[in-house]
């Protein structure tokens, strides 16, 4: 375990340790609540870390580079920033992918662009968002997030 | 039978993910073998963080007094409605469509469209837990530089989205509500089927398929303190009571 790691779970223990003697019942129906959201969530999670396997021992670390390297940089960011937008995985298991994606040779500003257009713009729930704030709002924010999600990603690779 | 059914269909990923790997086994062991080493290595990781990102969401949710916060909006606009509004969504659980009924009630309590913004984007990219995973599996640098960037471009967005929208640009009011069981019902599109309610008030509420659903309406004076309370415990706000 890193130090980051064990960081987390020092501070995380302490707090709950502290949160349970303060208010035993509060501290449980929270924890039942989180609990119960990662049980949904579980099935996806574990398949998608399966699938990580998968992709890195059948597409060859050349094709990774070929398709999310140098080359063709602002192409393969806008492509990967659509992708972010169509798909509805948790942000949870987009880490450890995009983790594996860039140690497989990917150059960092797809990823960028992928991992925040995946959170803050969603094709699939654009008709609920419609509902309850209307298709002008809905239109402008999906559209603003995407152009700075590409914007924060050119800026991550020159910097980084 | 039917409850296996069941279950494939809720993890549907996960069965064609086993599939590939049982197919695999058979025409070439070696890389099914391979996959499954590389998978397991991020396995053992996402455990290791996931009991730490599973309480600390649990610590946020009792802890911070998110009731405050939405209720100091409405006065709160300018600098503070900012910083309100971005700390509300960094200290939240669940998906974007959680938020959506959350935003909804706050613009009707008055907050401004760049706040609303601001918590949309903030509880969808940037929120607690998820910039600790986000250092795990990238690093402390990737997820610090990509904070500053998004802090940065989320203020920048809900400033430009106040000046392009306007407040009657935004529909009002509940549209259709399909009431099911008579009273109470729940909007199932936001639910994100965490099953706090079906603790609180279990023989009002259940589960079905990931989602909540109304086992019976309100029928006692104890089941209607208990749906009350899974209302305001509920965090995506995604159950509704009309009290006739």
């Amino acid at each position: 375990m890193d130090i980051f790691t064990a960081l987390f779970w020092i501070v995380t223990l302490v707090w709950f340790f502290v949160s349970i003697a303060k208010d035993n019942k509060k501290t449980v129906n929270a924890l039942k609540m989180s609990g119960g959201m990662m049980k949904g969530m579980a099935g996806e999670i574990l398949a998608i870390l399966f699938l990580i396997g998968l992709i890195m021992t059948f597409v060859p670390q050349d094709t990774v580079r070929h398709f999310m390297g140098e080359s063709n940089l602002l192409l393969s960011t806008i492509i990967f920033a659509l992708i972010g937008c169509i798909t509805l995985i948790p942000a949870f298991v987009a880490f450890p992918l995009a983790g594996s994606l860039l140690d497989a040779g990917a150059n960092l500003v797809p990823v960028v662009a992928f991992l925040t257009t995946l959170t803050m713009v969603g094709i699939v729930t654009f008709p609920l968002e419609k509902r309850e704030f209307g298709i002008k709002f809905t239109l402008l924010r999906n559209s603003l997030s995407f152009v700075f999600a590409i914007l924060i990603a050119l800026i991550m690779g020159v910097i980084l | 039978m039917i409850k296996i059914k069941q279950t494939v269909h809720n993890n549907r990923l996960l069965t064609v993910v086993i599939l590939i790997y049982m197919v695999l086994a058979v025409i070439n062991p070696d890389k099914a073998g391979q996959a499954l080493n590389g998978s397991l290595y991020y396995v053992k990781e996402m455990l290791m963080i996931m009991p730490v990102i599973l309480v600390l969401t649990s610590l946020i949710t009792a802890w911070v007094p998110r009731k405050t916060i939405e209720n100091s909006f409405g006065s709160g606009s300018g600098v503070k409605g900012s910083i309100l509004s971005f700390l509300l969504g960094s200290f939240s659980a669940g998906p974007i469509y959680a938020a959506f009924p959350v935003c909804k009630s706050l613009l009707n309590k008055g907050a401004g469209i760049s706040n609303i913004v601001i918590i949309l984007s903030t509880w969808a990219v940037i929120k607690v837990p998820m910039l600790l995973n986000e250092a795990k599996f990238l690093s402390l640098k990737f997820m610090i530089m990509r904070w500053i960037l998004t802090t940065v471009s989320i203020f920048l967005m809900g400033f430009i989205m106040s000046k392009l929208i306007k407040a009657d640009d935004i529909p009002t009011g509940q549209l259709e509500e399909k009431e099911k069981n008579g009273d109470l019902s729940i909007n199932s599109a936001c639910c994100m089927g965490c099953g706090l309610c079906t603790k609180i008030a279990p023989y009002n509420l259940g589960m079905e398929s990931k989602k909540a659903v109304v086992l019976q309406s309100v029928c006692s004076e104890a089941q209607q303190i208990q749906v009350l309370e899974a209302m305001e415990k509920c965090p995506a706000k995604a159950i509704r009571n009309k009290v006739s």
